[in-house]
């Protein structure tokens, strides 16, 4: 631990580095991930999209269960035979945009489709349209359920990206990495407390969020 | 007005829901679409707004075709309450009734105006105060009358209501019904109401249409659905006791004796036993010099000296001429004397009720009855 210190007044720069380049990957992947997510998780609930439905969260359920390792191991010949840079920073975030889908897609889809019926066709019986029920009824009430779904992704991310510093994207696992290899612990340990801090941290921000987002009329049923 | 004509809806699976309905609600009139769960009441409701679309027939809106205006445009001009109410839990009181100003870009200032009337209107005072809680905050009766005020939002002719008091308890229920009519009586709308139950039909429709398995079986005022049901799915939906429901839809002004001998109360007892001799009665209701109604003088009550005002009862149950029959008939058993005083808002007596007229009305429509 005292090794960790010492390292960390010698190379500040280092460390703060390699946080900021693991925010950005999950900034950028999760990003991406959440509006993919979010767009496939409300297009199917639509009427008669049952079977697609079921399809997308089985998909989805399948590519949670690929271990991370296997699966930077099917991407980068991938992103070679596709003639792009098959290591790095691209396939890092394909794999965590992937990753993310899951929790967002599961929560947005459930969340949508739990809202009161009753509440639904109160609605569109006054003359909403569909356009205007989905963003003014559904999505307010689904926001919630699908914010815990994106910092459930987060925090998964944050960990599978770390192993990501294997194929060259940098961030966080590089000096738990380096560390291993050379054994050198105050390297190992500067990584893995700052990791499971950015992530600590992460969780934290994104339930504040979540409270924040969630209206208030819902924070007072809950109350009753 | 609204015309329903040779309207029919199957479903995909065959199922007829509604068939060959054809029926007309005239401007504000209180049309109730009265029928056992599953008769297609609800499913006649839901075609009038286009949330359940026709299999074949026309429904009209004041001579205009349903199907020849946008869906939300038409869903805009009606109001919609139904019995789950659904507020919408993320929204202010205040936001749900704007709900359709709002679809309909009304200024702001309007709207808030308008929330404020109409939360005066259903009763759920102060309006300021009422206005920012959530539905959570509010009780069921309390949600229900949100939900009418948002039916009412933008001022439309027609309101669709499918058991909007139907979740509540029978005490609130009560309570909502009359004052949905006193709203009704000032804003007259012209409303189309679902319900099961014949009570509420029978208190709250200017007219009723009875379904049964998608057909209309009758379409008749309460007084002559119960007078002269059509037939004998009719006379069982409308419950033996139909006599006793007709009732609350006489007044009192029209069975009461107009003009009733009485005595005024300075007058001495003397006069008084001469005056109940000659009409051989055994009460005589007691008045002052200007006719206001103050108690009985019972003939047992008589003593040989003094006035009517020493030995009268004062009263302590009265009918206006506007109560119900049925409500005047449970105030005539706690009367002292049996028999009913009338007053008008000076209480000024204005006629008696009497075991013998009631029985009289009764008599008549179970006659009624025998013909029909």
């Amino acid at each position: 631990m005292a090794e960790a210190w010492q390292f960390l007044l010698r190379r500040p720069d280092l460390l703060s580095g390699w946080t900021l380049q693991h925010l950005y990957i999950i900034l950028v992947a999760n990003g991406i991930s959440l509006i993919i997510a979010v767009a496939l998780g409300i297009w199917i609930t639509g009427r008669g999209r049952e079977k697609i439905a079921d399809v997308v969260l089985y998909l989805s359920d399948i590519i949670m269960t690929i271990p991370s390792l296997a699966m930077f191991g099917f991407l980068m010949p991938l992103f070679a035979a596709l003639g792009l840079k098959s290591y790095g920073f691209g396939v890092a975030v394909t794999a965590l945009v992937l990753y993310g889908l899951l929790p967002v897609i599961r929560n947005t889809y459930t969340a949508i489709k739990e809202v009161d019926p009753a509440v639904v066709e109160a609605g569109r019986g006054m003359g909403m349209s569909e356009l205007q029920i989905l963003t003014r009824i559904k999505l307010p009430l689904a926001t919630p359920v699908i914010m815990a779904g994106l910092r459930n992704a987060v925090v998964i991310n944050i960990g599978i990206a770390a192993i990501a510093a294997m194929i060259g994207a940098g961030g966080l696992g590089v000096p738990i990495f380096r560390g291993l290899r050379n054994l050198r612990m105050d390297l190992i340990i500067t990584g893995a407390v700052a990791l499971t801090l950015l992530a600590w941290a992460a969780d934290g921000l994104l339930g504040l969020l979540e409270r924040w987002l969630t209206p208030e009329g819902l924070k007072r049923a809950r109350k009753r | 007005m609204i015309r329903l004509e040779e309207v029919t809806k199957v479903y995909p699976d065959g199922t007829e829901a509604v068939r060959g309905v054809t029926l007309q609600v005239a401007k504000g009139e209180f049309c109730v679409l009265l029928g056992p769960s599953g008769c297609g009441k609800t499913t006649t409701l839901k075609m009038i707004n286009r949330l359940i679309p026709l299999s074949s027939g026309r429904i009209t809106v004041d001579g205009v075709d349903i199907y020849k205006v946008d869906p939300n445009d038409l869903r805009r001009g009606i109001g919609y309450a139904i019995q789950e109410i659904g507020l919408f839990p993320h929204m202010t009181v205040g936001e749900n009734i704007a709900t359709v100003p709002r679809l309909l870009r009304w200024p702001k200032e309007r709207i808030r105006r308008r929330v404020e009337e109409l939360l005066e209107l259903v009763g759920l005072v102060p309006p300021e105060e009422f206005s920012k809680k959530y539905p959570a905050e509010l009780s069921g009766g309390q949600r229900q009358r949100v939900g009418v005020a948002r039916a009412l939002g933008a001022d439309p002719p027609i309101l669709l209501m499918d058991e909007p008091f139907g979740a509540i308890d029978p005490i609130t229920r009560e309570r909502l019904q009359d004052e949905f009519l006193r709203i009704q009586a000032e804003i007259k709308k012209t409303i189309v109401f679902v319900t099961h139950d014949i009570n509420e039909a029978v208190k709250l429709g200017d007219r009723i249409a009875l379904m049964r398995e998608g057909r209309l079986v009758q379409y008749a005022t309460p007084a002559e659905l119960l007078a002269h049901p059509k037939d004998g799915f009719v006379r069982d939906f409308v419950g033996a006791d139909r006599t006793l429901k007709a009732l609350r839809l006489l007044r009192v002004r029209e069975v009461m004796e107009e003009k009733p001998p009485t005595v005024e109360a300075s007058k001495p007892l003397a006069e008084a036993r001469e005056r109940l001799e000659r009409l051989g009665v055994n009460f005589l209701p007691v008045v002052d010099r200007e006719g206001r109604f103050l108690g009985w003088l019972n003939r047992t009550n008589l003593r040989p000296e003094g006035r009517v005002a020493e030995v009268m009862t004062p009263y302590s149950v009265l009918a206006t001429p506007d109560t119900p029959l049925n409500e005047a008939l449970s105030l005539m058993f706690e009367s002292a004397v049996g028999n009913l005083a009338v007053v008008d808002g000076e209480g000024r007596l204005r006629g008696l009720l009497t075991f013998r007229r009631l029985h009289e009305v009764l008599r008549e429509s179970y006659r009624e009855e025998g013909q029909g």
